[in-house]
Protein backbone atom coordinates (compact mmCIF):
# COMPACT_ATOMS: atom_id res chain seq x y z
CA UNK A 1 0.00 0.00 0.00
CA UNK A 2 2.51 2.60 1.20
CA UNK A 3 5.18 1.79 -1.36
CA UNK A 4 2.61 2.07 -4.16
CA UNK A 5 1.45 5.43 -2.78
CA UNK A 6 5.02 6.69 -2.77
CA UNK A 7 5.69 5.38 -6.26
CA UNK A 8 2.76 6.82 -8.26
CA UNK A 9 0.85 9.12 -5.91
CA UNK A 10 -2.42 8.53 -4.03
CA UNK A 11 -4.80 9.21 -6.97
CA UNK A 12 -3.28 6.64 -9.29
CA UNK A 13 -2.82 4.14 -6.44
CA UNK A 14 -6.52 4.41 -5.59
CA UNK A 15 -7.33 4.02 -9.27
CA UNK A 16 -5.27 0.82 -9.47
CA UNK A 17 -6.97 -0.63 -6.39
CA UNK A 18 -10.42 0.21 -7.75
CA UNK A 19 -9.55 -1.36 -11.10
CA UNK A 20 -8.53 -4.58 -9.34
CA UNK A 21 -11.64 -4.41 -7.15
CA UNK A 22 -13.96 -3.96 -10.14
CA UNK A 23 -12.46 -6.94 -11.92
CA UNK A 24 -12.61 -9.20 -8.86
CA UNK A 25 -16.25 -8.19 -8.25
CA UNK A 26 -17.18 -8.84 -11.89
CA UNK A 27 -15.52 -12.26 -11.95
CA UNK A 28 -17.15 -13.31 -8.67
CA UNK A 29 -20.58 -12.11 -9.80
CA UNK A 30 -20.31 -13.71 -13.24
CA UNK A 31 -19.26 -17.05 -11.71
CA UNK A 32 -22.22 -16.95 -9.32
CA UNK A 33 -24.47 -16.03 -12.24
CA UNK A 34 -23.18 -18.97 -14.29
CA UNK A 35 -24.01 -21.32 -11.44
CA UNK A 36 -27.39 -19.65 -10.90
CA UNK A 37 -28.27 -20.77 -14.43
CA UNK A 38 -27.24 -24.32 -13.61
CA UNK A 39 -29.08 -24.20 -10.27
CA UNK A 40 -32.18 -22.93 -12.03
CA UNK A 41 -32.15 -25.82 -14.49
CA UNK A 42 -31.57 -28.40 -11.76
CA UNK A 43 -34.15 -26.96 -9.36
CA UNK A 44 -36.74 -26.59 -12.12
CA UNK A 45 -35.99 -30.19 -12.99
CA UNK A 46 -36.76 -31.33 -9.45
CA UNK A 47 -39.90 -29.16 -9.27
CA UNK A 48 -41.13 -30.74 -12.50
CA UNK A 49 -40.19 -34.29 -11.47
CA UNK A 50 -37.19 -34.79 -13.77
CA UNK A 51 -33.42 -34.70 -13.33
CA UNK A 52 -32.14 -31.67 -15.22
CA UNK A 53 -28.60 -31.43 -16.68
CA UNK A 54 -26.30 -33.78 -14.72
CA UNK A 55 -23.93 -35.18 -17.37
CA UNK A 56 -21.12 -32.60 -17.79
CA UNK A 57 -18.76 -33.15 -14.88
CA UNK A 58 -19.82 -34.60 -11.50
CA UNK A 59 -23.49 -33.71 -10.97
CA UNK A 60 -23.44 -31.35 -13.97
CA UNK A 61 -20.97 -28.99 -12.30
CA UNK A 62 -19.24 -28.05 -15.59
CA UNK A 63 -22.48 -27.43 -17.51
CA UNK A 64 -22.13 -23.57 -17.53
CA UNK A 65 -18.77 -23.82 -19.32
CA UNK A 66 -20.14 -26.26 -21.87
CA UNK A 67 -23.02 -23.86 -22.51
CA UNK A 68 -20.64 -20.94 -22.95
CA UNK A 69 -18.47 -22.87 -25.44
CA UNK A 70 -21.61 -23.76 -27.37
CA UNK A 71 -22.70 -20.11 -27.48
CA UNK A 72 -19.29 -19.02 -28.75
CA UNK A 73 -19.17 -21.55 -31.59
CA UNK A 74 -22.78 -21.18 -32.77
CA UNK A 75 -23.41 -19.44 -36.09
CA UNK A 76 -24.22 -15.72 -35.89
CA UNK A 77 -27.34 -14.92 -37.86
CA UNK A 78 -28.13 -11.27 -38.63
CA UNK A 79 -31.56 -10.58 -40.18
CA UNK A 80 -31.34 -8.93 -43.61
CA UNK A 81 -33.77 -6.11 -42.87
CA UNK A 82 -32.44 -5.31 -39.39
CA UNK A 83 -31.04 -1.91 -38.43
CA UNK A 84 -27.47 -3.12 -38.25
CA UNK A 85 -25.83 -0.68 -35.83
CA UNK A 86 -28.60 -0.71 -33.20
CA UNK A 87 -28.95 -4.47 -33.59
CA UNK A 88 -25.31 -4.83 -32.50
CA UNK A 89 -25.51 -2.08 -29.88
CA UNK A 90 -28.50 -3.47 -27.96
CA UNK A 91 -26.93 -6.58 -26.31
CA UNK A 92 -23.90 -4.56 -25.21
CA UNK A 93 -26.16 -1.92 -23.68
CA UNK A 94 -28.06 -4.62 -21.83
CA UNK A 95 -25.02 -6.34 -20.30
CA UNK A 96 -23.21 -3.05 -19.52
CA UNK A 97 -26.19 -1.63 -17.64
CA UNK A 98 -26.58 -4.93 -15.79
CA UNK A 99 -22.93 -5.01 -14.65
CA UNK A 100 -22.43 -1.34 -13.77
CA UNK A 101 -24.35 -1.23 -10.43
CA UNK A 102 -22.22 -4.03 -8.94
CA UNK A 103 -19.44 -1.65 -7.86
CA UNK A 104 -21.47 0.13 -5.15
CA UNK A 105 -22.66 -2.90 -3.17
CA UNK A 106 -20.79 -3.63 0.06
CA UNK A 107 -19.90 -7.34 -0.04
CA UNK A 108 -18.60 -7.30 3.53
CA UNK A 109 -17.23 -5.17 6.37
CA UNK A 110 -13.70 -3.78 6.54
CA UNK A 111 -11.23 -6.66 6.39
CA UNK A 112 -7.96 -6.46 8.31
CA UNK A 113 -5.26 -8.78 6.99
CA UNK A 114 -3.57 -10.30 10.09
CA UNK A 115 0.09 -9.48 10.62
CA UNK A 116 -0.04 -6.35 8.44
CA UNK A 117 -1.48 -2.84 8.70
CA UNK A 118 -3.60 -3.33 5.58
CA UNK A 119 -7.31 -2.61 6.07
CA UNK A 120 -9.67 -2.47 3.16
CA UNK A 121 -13.47 -2.36 2.86
CA UNK A 122 -15.15 -4.95 0.64
CA UNK A 123 -16.81 -2.36 -1.56
CA UNK A 124 -15.34 -1.03 -4.80
CA UNK A 125 -16.74 2.52 -4.73
CA UNK A 126 -18.43 4.47 -1.96
CA UNK A 127 -20.24 7.65 -2.80
CA UNK A 128 -22.96 9.96 -1.60
CA UNK A 129 -25.67 8.94 -4.11
CA UNK A 130 -24.98 5.20 -4.45
CA UNK A 131 -28.67 4.26 -4.34
CA UNK A 132 -29.62 6.85 -6.97
CA UNK A 133 -26.75 5.59 -9.13
CA UNK A 134 -28.21 2.07 -8.97
CA UNK A 135 -31.69 3.32 -9.87
CA UNK A 136 -30.31 5.47 -12.70
CA UNK A 137 -28.39 2.61 -14.32
CA UNK A 138 -31.38 0.27 -13.92
CA UNK A 139 -33.65 2.77 -15.63
CA UNK A 140 -31.26 3.03 -18.59
CA UNK A 141 -31.11 -0.77 -18.91
CA UNK A 142 -34.50 -0.88 -20.64
CA UNK A 143 -32.97 0.53 -23.84
CA UNK A 144 -31.09 -2.71 -24.43
CA UNK A 145 -34.35 -4.65 -24.64
CA UNK A 146 -36.45 -1.97 -26.36
CA UNK A 147 -33.85 -1.27 -29.06
CA UNK A 148 -33.23 -4.99 -29.59
CA UNK A 149 -36.93 -5.44 -30.24
CA UNK A 150 -37.10 -2.51 -32.64
CA UNK A 151 -33.92 -3.14 -34.63
CA UNK A 152 -34.67 -6.83 -35.31
CA UNK A 153 -37.47 -5.81 -37.69
CA UNK A 154 -39.69 -8.65 -36.52
CA UNK A 155 -43.22 -8.20 -35.21
CA UNK A 156 -42.73 -10.51 -32.23
CA UNK A 157 -39.50 -8.76 -31.28
CA UNK A 158 -41.19 -5.36 -31.58
CA UNK A 159 -44.07 -6.48 -29.36
CA UNK A 160 -41.56 -7.74 -26.79
CA UNK A 161 -39.63 -4.47 -26.85
CA UNK A 162 -42.79 -2.40 -26.49
CA UNK A 163 -44.07 -4.53 -23.62
CA UNK A 164 -40.77 -4.30 -21.82
CA UNK A 165 -40.62 -0.50 -22.16
CA UNK A 166 -44.17 -0.11 -20.83
CA UNK A 167 -43.62 -2.61 -18.01
CA UNK A 168 -40.36 -1.12 -16.80
CA UNK A 169 -41.71 2.44 -16.83
CA UNK A 170 -44.71 1.30 -14.77
CA UNK A 171 -42.89 -0.70 -12.11
CA UNK A 172 -39.89 1.61 -11.76
CA UNK A 173 -42.07 4.07 -9.83
CA UNK A 174 -43.15 1.59 -7.16
CA UNK A 175 -39.59 0.24 -6.97
CA UNK A 176 -38.15 3.68 -6.27
CA UNK A 177 -40.90 4.65 -3.83
CA UNK A 178 -40.57 1.41 -1.85
CA UNK A 179 -36.89 2.19 -1.27
CA UNK A 180 -37.60 5.75 -0.11
CA UNK A 181 -39.01 4.31 3.14
CA UNK A 182 -35.63 2.80 4.01
CA UNK A 183 -33.88 6.02 2.99
CA UNK A 184 -36.16 7.97 5.35
CA UNK A 185 -35.26 5.61 8.21
CA UNK A 186 -31.51 5.74 7.66
CA UNK A 187 -31.19 9.33 6.42
CA UNK A 188 -28.60 8.52 3.76
CA UNK A 189 -28.30 7.20 0.20
CA UNK A 190 -24.90 5.63 0.84
CA UNK A 191 -25.40 1.83 0.77
CA UNK A 192 -22.34 1.20 2.98
CA UNK A 193 -23.78 3.40 5.70
CA UNK A 194 -27.28 1.92 5.35
CA UNK A 195 -25.79 -1.53 6.01
CA UNK A 196 -23.71 -0.15 8.89
CA UNK A 197 -26.83 1.19 10.60
CA UNK A 198 -28.48 -2.23 10.59
CA UNK A 199 -25.84 -3.67 12.91
CA UNK A 200 -27.75 -3.38 16.23
CA UNK A 201 -29.38 -6.29 18.12
CA UNK A 202 -26.36 -8.58 17.43
CA UNK A 203 -26.52 -7.78 13.73
CA UNK A 204 -30.25 -8.55 13.41
CA UNK A 205 -31.71 -5.02 13.43
CA UNK A 206 -32.72 -5.34 9.80
CA UNK A 207 -34.83 -2.77 8.02
CA UNK A 208 -37.47 -5.32 7.04
CA UNK A 209 -38.73 -5.25 10.65
CA UNK A 210 -39.67 -1.58 10.19
CA UNK A 211 -40.54 -1.75 6.48
CA UNK A 212 -42.46 -5.00 5.81
CA UNK A 213 -44.85 -3.38 3.33
CA UNK A 214 -41.98 -1.60 1.60
CA UNK A 215 -40.14 -4.89 1.22
CA UNK A 216 -43.12 -6.69 -0.34
CA UNK A 217 -43.63 -3.83 -2.81
CA UNK A 218 -39.91 -3.84 -3.61
CA UNK A 219 -39.87 -7.60 -4.15
CA UNK A 220 -42.83 -7.55 -6.56
CA UNK A 221 -41.56 -4.58 -8.57
CA UNK A 222 -38.04 -6.01 -8.65
CA UNK A 223 -39.32 -9.23 -10.19
CA UNK A 224 -41.20 -7.14 -12.75
CA UNK A 225 -38.10 -5.04 -13.45
CA UNK A 226 -36.02 -8.13 -14.21
CA UNK A 227 -38.67 -9.56 -16.60
CA UNK A 228 -38.99 -12.79 -14.65
CA UNK A 229 -41.99 -15.07 -14.13
CA UNK A 230 -44.79 -14.08 -13.46
CA UNK A 231 -43.87 -10.79 -15.21
CA UNK A 232 -41.97 -12.26 -18.18
CA UNK A 233 -44.26 -10.74 -20.82
CA UNK A 234 -41.44 -9.23 -22.95
CA UNK A 235 -40.31 -12.76 -23.83
CA UNK A 236 -43.54 -14.72 -23.30
CA UNK A 237 -42.69 -17.78 -25.37
CA UNK A 238 -46.28 -18.97 -25.71
CA UNK A 239 -47.27 -15.69 -27.41
CA UNK A 240 -44.16 -14.03 -28.85
CA UNK A 241 -41.79 -16.91 -29.84
CA UNK A 242 -39.00 -15.48 -27.68
CA UNK A 243 -39.97 -11.80 -27.54
CA UNK A 244 -37.27 -9.19 -27.92
CA UNK A 245 -34.43 -11.68 -28.51
CA UNK A 246 -36.20 -13.78 -31.17
CA UNK A 247 -33.70 -12.74 -33.86
CA UNK A 248 -30.58 -12.99 -31.70
CA UNK A 249 -28.26 -15.97 -31.85
CA UNK A 250 -24.89 -17.18 -30.59
CA UNK A 251 -22.92 -14.82 -28.33
CA UNK A 252 -25.31 -11.89 -28.69
CA UNK A 253 -28.11 -14.04 -27.32
CA UNK A 254 -25.76 -15.15 -24.55
CA UNK A 255 -25.20 -11.50 -23.61
CA UNK A 256 -28.96 -10.95 -23.17
CA UNK A 257 -29.19 -14.18 -21.21
CA UNK A 258 -26.31 -13.14 -18.93
CA UNK A 259 -27.79 -9.64 -18.52
CA UNK A 260 -31.05 -11.14 -17.27
CA UNK A 261 -29.31 -13.21 -14.62
CA UNK A 262 -26.91 -10.42 -13.60
CA UNK A 263 -29.96 -8.18 -13.19
CA UNK A 264 -31.57 -10.81 -10.96
CA UNK A 265 -28.37 -10.89 -8.93
CA UNK A 266 -28.04 -7.12 -8.51
CA UNK A 267 -31.71 -6.77 -7.60
CA UNK A 268 -31.25 -9.47 -4.95
CA UNK A 269 -28.15 -7.67 -3.68
CA UNK A 270 -30.15 -4.44 -3.37
CA UNK A 271 -32.90 -6.26 -1.46
CA UNK A 272 -30.29 -7.77 0.89
CA UNK A 273 -28.54 -4.44 1.38
CA UNK A 274 -31.65 -2.34 1.93
CA UNK A 275 -33.93 -4.71 3.86
CA UNK A 276 -31.91 -7.65 5.19
CA UNK A 277 -28.90 -5.98 6.74
CA UNK A 278 -26.39 -6.69 3.94
CA UNK A 279 -23.40 -8.42 5.52
CA UNK A 280 -24.69 -7.88 9.08
CA UNK A 281 -25.46 -10.92 11.19
CA UNK A 282 -24.61 -12.52 14.54
CA UNK A 283 -20.87 -12.74 15.09
CA UNK A 284 -19.71 -10.39 12.34
CA UNK A 285 -18.18 -7.91 14.80
CA UNK A 286 -15.72 -10.57 16.03
CA UNK A 287 -15.17 -12.43 12.73
CA UNK A 288 -15.48 -9.84 9.90
CA UNK A 289 -14.92 -12.48 7.21
CA UNK A 290 -18.23 -14.07 8.21
CA UNK A 291 -19.92 -11.01 6.65
CA UNK A 292 -19.15 -12.17 3.10
CA UNK A 293 -20.89 -15.48 3.75
CA UNK A 294 -23.91 -13.79 5.33
CA UNK A 295 -24.19 -11.42 2.35
CA UNK A 296 -23.84 -14.04 -0.37
CA UNK A 297 -26.06 -16.47 1.58
CA UNK A 298 -28.90 -13.94 1.74
CA UNK A 299 -28.49 -13.12 -1.96
CA UNK A 300 -28.59 -16.82 -2.85
CA UNK A 301 -31.85 -17.19 -0.88
CA UNK A 302 -33.36 -14.48 -3.11
CA UNK A 303 -32.05 -16.20 -6.24
CA UNK A 304 -33.67 -19.43 -5.07
CA UNK A 305 -36.94 -17.53 -4.59
CA UNK A 306 -36.73 -16.40 -8.24
CA UNK A 307 -36.26 -19.98 -9.43
CA UNK A 308 -39.03 -21.23 -7.15
CA UNK A 309 -41.46 -18.64 -8.53
CA UNK A 310 -40.54 -19.60 -12.08
CA UNK A 311 -41.31 -23.23 -11.33
CA UNK A 312 -44.70 -22.59 -9.75
CA UNK A 313 -46.43 -19.47 -11.06
CA UNK A 314 -48.29 -18.78 -14.34
CA UNK A 315 -47.84 -15.55 -16.31
CA UNK A 316 -49.87 -12.33 -15.97
CA UNK A 317 -52.01 -11.05 -18.82
CA UNK A 318 -50.83 -7.64 -20.03
CA UNK A 319 -53.85 -5.64 -18.85
CA UNK A 320 -53.66 -7.38 -15.46
CA UNK A 321 -50.01 -6.38 -15.28
CA UNK A 322 -50.77 -2.72 -15.97
CA UNK A 323 -53.77 -2.59 -13.61
CA UNK A 324 -51.79 -4.25 -10.83
CA UNK A 325 -48.83 -1.92 -11.24
CA UNK A 326 -50.70 1.37 -11.46
CA UNK A 327 -53.85 0.78 -9.43
CA UNK A 328 -52.55 -1.40 -6.60
CA UNK A 329 -48.77 -1.37 -6.24
CA UNK A 330 -48.22 2.37 -6.75
CA UNK A 331 -50.93 3.50 -4.25
CA UNK A 332 -49.58 1.00 -1.71
CA UNK A 333 -46.06 2.36 -2.19
CA UNK A 334 -47.31 5.95 -1.68
CA UNK A 335 -49.25 4.83 1.43
CA UNK A 336 -46.13 3.18 2.82
CA UNK A 337 -44.15 6.35 2.15
CA UNK A 338 -46.72 8.55 3.91
CA UNK A 339 -46.90 6.27 6.96
CA UNK A 340 -43.10 6.05 7.23
CA UNK A 341 -42.65 9.79 6.83
CA UNK A 342 -45.28 10.50 9.51
CA UNK A 343 -43.73 8.06 11.98
CA UNK A 344 -40.21 9.37 11.34
CA UNK A 345 -41.43 12.96 11.75
CA UNK A 346 -43.14 12.37 15.10
CA UNK A 347 -40.94 9.74 16.73
CA UNK A 348 -37.53 10.15 15.08
CA UNK A 349 -35.63 7.28 13.52
CA UNK B 1 -2.12 15.70 -12.57
CA UNK B 2 -5.76 15.61 -11.62
CA UNK B 3 -6.31 19.03 -13.28
CA UNK B 4 -5.15 17.62 -16.61
CA UNK B 5 -7.37 14.55 -16.10
CA UNK B 6 -10.38 16.76 -15.34
CA UNK B 7 -9.66 18.82 -18.44
CA UNK B 8 -9.40 15.74 -20.66
CA UNK B 9 -12.67 14.36 -19.25
CA UNK B 10 -14.34 17.74 -19.80
CA UNK B 11 -13.20 17.91 -23.44
CA UNK B 12 -14.38 14.34 -24.06
CA UNK B 13 -17.81 14.89 -22.47
CA UNK B 14 -18.34 18.30 -24.04
CA UNK B 15 -17.41 16.92 -27.44
CA UNK B 16 -19.79 14.00 -26.95
CA UNK B 17 -22.59 16.36 -25.91
CA UNK B 18 -22.14 18.72 -28.88
CA UNK B 19 -21.64 15.88 -31.34
CA UNK B 20 -24.75 14.05 -30.14
CA UNK B 21 -26.77 17.27 -30.22
CA UNK B 22 -25.73 17.93 -33.84
CA UNK B 23 -26.48 14.31 -34.74
CA UNK B 24 -29.92 14.62 -33.13
CA UNK B 25 -30.83 17.53 -35.39
CA UNK B 26 -29.21 16.11 -38.50
CA UNK B 27 -30.62 12.57 -38.35
CA UNK B 28 -33.69 11.83 -40.48
CA UNK B 29 -34.65 8.64 -38.68
CA UNK B 30 -36.56 9.70 -35.52
CA UNK B 31 -35.24 6.77 -33.48
CA UNK B 32 -31.63 7.75 -34.25
CA UNK B 33 -32.47 11.29 -33.15
CA UNK B 34 -33.88 9.94 -29.89
CA UNK B 35 -30.75 7.84 -29.26
CA UNK B 36 -28.54 10.87 -29.96
CA UNK B 37 -30.58 12.85 -27.43
CA UNK B 38 -29.96 10.12 -24.85
CA UNK B 39 -26.26 10.56 -25.62
CA UNK B 40 -26.56 14.30 -24.90
CA UNK B 41 -28.20 13.58 -21.54
CA UNK B 42 -25.53 11.03 -20.64
CA UNK B 43 -22.73 13.48 -21.48
CA UNK B 44 -24.44 16.24 -19.47
CA UNK B 45 -24.69 13.89 -16.47
CA UNK B 46 -20.96 13.26 -16.79
CA UNK B 47 -20.31 17.01 -16.86
CA UNK B 48 -22.36 17.45 -13.66
CA UNK B 49 -20.20 14.76 -12.06
CA UNK B 50 -17.01 16.66 -12.93
CA UNK B 51 -18.62 19.73 -11.30
CA UNK B 52 -19.02 17.70 -8.05
CA UNK B 53 -22.84 17.55 -8.27
CA UNK B 54 -23.53 13.78 -8.17
CA UNK B 55 -27.19 14.21 -7.13
CA UNK B 56 -28.00 16.36 -10.18
CA UNK B 57 -26.15 13.88 -12.40
CA UNK B 58 -28.15 10.90 -11.05
CA UNK B 59 -31.44 12.78 -11.35
CA UNK B 60 -30.55 13.80 -14.91
CA UNK B 61 -30.13 10.15 -15.86
CA UNK B 62 -33.17 8.89 -13.92
CA UNK B 63 -35.62 11.53 -15.13
CA UNK B 64 -34.46 12.36 -18.65
CA UNK B 65 -32.60 9.32 -19.97
CA UNK B 66 -34.50 6.74 -17.90
CA UNK B 67 -38.08 8.01 -18.01
CA UNK B 68 -38.82 10.71 -20.57
CA UNK B 69 -36.67 9.28 -23.36
CA UNK B 70 -38.02 5.77 -22.73
CA UNK B 71 -41.50 7.17 -23.37
CA UNK B 72 -40.29 8.95 -26.52
CA UNK B 73 -38.63 5.76 -27.82
CA UNK B 74 -41.78 3.83 -26.88
CA UNK B 75 -44.00 6.14 -28.93
CA UNK B 76 -41.62 6.10 -31.92
CA UNK B 77 -41.59 2.29 -31.83
CA UNK B 78 -45.34 2.00 -31.27
CA UNK B 79 -46.33 4.33 -34.13
CA UNK B 80 -43.48 3.09 -36.35
CA UNK B 81 -42.63 6.68 -37.34
CA UNK B 82 -41.00 6.63 -40.76
CA UNK B 83 -37.91 8.41 -41.95
CA UNK B 84 -38.35 12.06 -42.71
CA UNK B 85 -38.34 12.98 -46.42
CA UNK B 86 -36.52 16.15 -47.45
CA UNK B 87 -39.01 18.80 -48.59
CA UNK B 88 -38.52 22.29 -50.03
CA UNK B 89 -38.62 24.90 -47.26
CA UNK B 90 -42.03 26.54 -47.28
CA UNK B 91 -41.55 29.30 -44.72
CA UNK B 92 -38.63 31.08 -46.39
CA UNK B 93 -38.50 33.99 -43.96
CA UNK B 94 -37.47 31.56 -41.19
CA UNK B 95 -33.96 31.14 -42.62
CA UNK B 96 -32.74 34.75 -42.13
CA UNK B 97 -34.53 34.86 -38.76
CA UNK B 98 -32.64 31.75 -37.65
CA UNK B 99 -29.31 33.26 -38.73
CA UNK B 100 -30.11 36.46 -36.85
CA UNK B 101 -31.12 34.63 -33.66
CA UNK B 102 -28.01 32.43 -33.82
CA UNK B 103 -25.86 35.56 -34.14
CA UNK B 104 -27.54 37.06 -31.05
CA UNK B 105 -26.96 33.80 -29.14
CA UNK B 106 -23.27 33.68 -30.03
CA UNK B 107 -22.90 37.36 -29.14
CA UNK B 108 -24.36 36.61 -25.71
CA UNK B 109 -21.98 33.68 -25.23
CA UNK B 110 -19.03 35.87 -26.26
CA UNK B 111 -20.15 38.61 -23.87
CA UNK B 112 -20.29 36.15 -21.00
CA UNK B 113 -16.91 34.68 -21.91
CA UNK B 114 -15.04 37.98 -22.29
CA UNK B 115 -16.69 40.37 -19.82
CA UNK B 116 -18.56 38.51 -17.11
CA UNK B 117 -15.78 35.96 -16.70
CA UNK B 118 -13.18 38.68 -16.12
CA UNK B 119 -15.18 40.52 -13.47
CA UNK B 120 -14.21 39.61 -9.89
CA UNK B 121 -16.64 36.99 -8.64
CA UNK B 122 -18.81 38.15 -5.72
CA UNK B 123 -18.35 35.98 -2.64
CA UNK B 124 -21.01 33.31 -2.99
CA UNK B 125 -22.80 32.51 0.29
CA UNK B 126 -22.83 28.82 -0.59
CA UNK B 127 -19.14 28.72 -1.44
CA UNK B 128 -18.01 30.52 1.70
CA UNK B 129 -20.21 28.61 4.16
CA UNK B 130 -19.43 24.98 3.37
CA UNK B 131 -18.11 24.47 -0.15
CA UNK B 132 -17.85 20.69 0.15
CA UNK B 133 -21.59 20.03 0.64
CA UNK B 134 -22.89 22.09 -2.28
CA UNK B 135 -24.51 19.83 -4.86
CA UNK B 136 -24.81 16.91 -2.47
CA UNK B 137 -28.16 15.36 -1.65
CA UNK B 138 -28.56 16.83 1.82
CA UNK B 139 -27.90 20.45 0.82
CA UNK B 140 -30.23 20.22 -2.21
CA UNK B 141 -32.98 18.67 -0.09
CA UNK B 142 -32.60 21.31 2.62
CA UNK B 143 -32.69 24.07 0.05
CA UNK B 144 -35.74 22.68 -1.74
CA UNK B 145 -37.80 22.23 1.39
CA UNK B 146 -36.86 25.39 3.32
CA UNK B 147 -35.66 28.37 1.22
CA UNK B 148 -37.32 27.37 -2.05
CA UNK B 149 -40.40 25.60 -0.68
CA UNK B 150 -42.99 27.82 -2.38
CA UNK B 151 -41.50 27.65 -5.91
CA UNK B 152 -41.06 23.90 -5.43
CA UNK B 153 -44.71 23.38 -4.46
CA UNK B 154 -45.96 25.66 -7.24
CA UNK B 155 -43.92 23.67 -9.77
CA UNK B 156 -45.39 20.40 -8.49
CA UNK B 157 -48.94 21.76 -8.81
CA UNK B 158 -48.14 23.00 -12.32
CA UNK B 159 -46.92 19.54 -13.33
CA UNK B 160 -50.01 17.95 -11.75
CA UNK B 161 -52.25 20.31 -13.75
CA UNK B 162 -50.41 19.42 -16.95
CA UNK B 163 -50.88 15.71 -16.16
CA UNK B 164 -54.60 16.06 -15.52
CA UNK B 165 -54.99 18.20 -18.63
CA UNK B 166 -53.18 15.67 -20.81
CA UNK B 167 -55.38 12.88 -19.47
CA UNK B 168 -58.56 14.87 -20.08
CA UNK B 169 -57.50 15.59 -23.65
CA UNK B 170 -56.42 12.04 -24.36
CA UNK B 171 -59.43 10.31 -22.85
CA UNK B 172 -62.00 9.89 -25.60
CA UNK B 173 -65.67 9.96 -24.68
CA UNK B 174 -67.05 6.43 -24.61
CA UNK B 175 -68.65 5.66 -27.96
CA UNK B 176 -72.20 4.40 -28.34
CA UNK B 177 -72.57 0.87 -29.73
CA UNK B 178 -74.27 1.92 -32.97
CA UNK B 179 -71.37 4.26 -33.86
CA UNK B 180 -68.86 1.46 -33.96
CA UNK B 181 -68.41 -0.87 -36.90
CA UNK B 182 -65.95 -3.71 -36.97
CA UNK B 183 -64.28 -4.42 -40.33
CA UNK B 184 -65.09 -7.85 -41.72
CA UNK B 185 -68.16 -9.96 -41.01
CA UNK B 186 -67.84 -10.65 -37.30
CA UNK B 187 -69.78 -9.83 -34.16
CA UNK B 188 -67.75 -8.52 -31.26
CA UNK B 189 -68.70 -7.26 -27.78
CA UNK B 190 -68.25 -3.52 -27.36
CA UNK B 191 -65.51 -3.89 -24.74
CA UNK B 192 -63.13 -5.36 -27.34
CA UNK B 193 -63.52 -2.34 -29.63
CA UNK B 194 -63.71 0.52 -27.15
CA UNK B 195 -61.23 0.31 -24.24
CA UNK B 196 -63.24 2.80 -22.19
CA UNK B 197 -66.22 0.43 -22.01
CA UNK B 198 -64.72 -2.50 -20.11
CA UNK B 199 -67.34 -5.08 -19.20
CA UNK B 200 -69.87 -3.92 -21.78
CA UNK B 201 -70.95 -6.94 -23.78
CA UNK B 202 -73.29 -5.11 -26.20
CA UNK B 203 -72.67 -6.60 -29.65
CA UNK B 204 -71.19 -4.22 -32.20
CA UNK B 205 -72.78 -4.08 -35.69
CA UNK B 206 -70.48 -5.69 -38.19
CA UNK B 207 -70.29 -5.17 -41.93
CA UNK B 208 -67.94 -5.40 -44.89
CA UNK B 209 -64.56 -3.68 -44.70
CA UNK B 210 -65.50 -0.94 -47.15
CA UNK B 211 -68.72 -0.21 -45.29
CA UNK B 212 -66.83 -0.12 -42.00
CA UNK B 213 -64.24 2.26 -43.37
CA UNK B 214 -66.94 4.63 -44.62
CA UNK B 215 -68.70 4.61 -41.26
CA UNK B 216 -65.46 5.22 -39.37
CA UNK B 217 -64.69 8.17 -41.66
CA UNK B 218 -61.60 6.77 -43.37
CA UNK B 219 -61.09 8.10 -46.89
CA UNK B 220 -60.35 6.12 -50.03
CA UNK B 221 -56.58 6.78 -49.95
CA UNK B 222 -56.11 5.31 -46.51
CA UNK B 223 -58.11 2.25 -47.46
CA UNK B 224 -55.92 1.45 -50.45
CA UNK B 225 -52.77 1.90 -48.42
CA UNK B 226 -53.98 -0.48 -45.76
Amino acid sequence: MDWLNNLVGPTVARGIFQFIGINVAFVVVLMIVAYTVLAERRVLGFIQGRLGPNRVGPGGILQPFADLLKFIFKEEIVPDKSTRFIYFLAPFLAITCALMPIIVYPFGPEIHIPGTRIVFPLVVARFDVALLYVLAITSVGVYGIALAGWSSNNKYSLMGGLRSAAQLISYELSLGLSLVGVVLLSGTLDLYEIVGQQGGWHGLRWNIIFQPLGFIIYLISAIAETNRVPFDLPEAETELVAGFHTEYSALKFALFFMAEYVNMFTVSMLATTMFFGGWQGPGVSTFPLLGIFYFLGKVICFLFLYIWLRGTLPRFRFDQLMNFGWKFLLPMAILNLIITATVVFFFGT
Amino acid sequence: MSDILTFIVFILLAGLAIGSALAMVAQRNPLYSAISLIGVFGALAGLYLTLAAPFIAAVQIIVYAGAIMVLVVFVIMLLNVEEEVRRPVRLRYLVPTAVLLAAVLFAEAAFILFYVNDAPAPPSPLATAEPSTTGLTASIGTGLFTTYLLPFEITSILILMALVGAMTLARRTAARPQDLVVPGAQVLPLQMVEPARVGDDTPVRSDTTAEAARTLGLNEQEQTRE
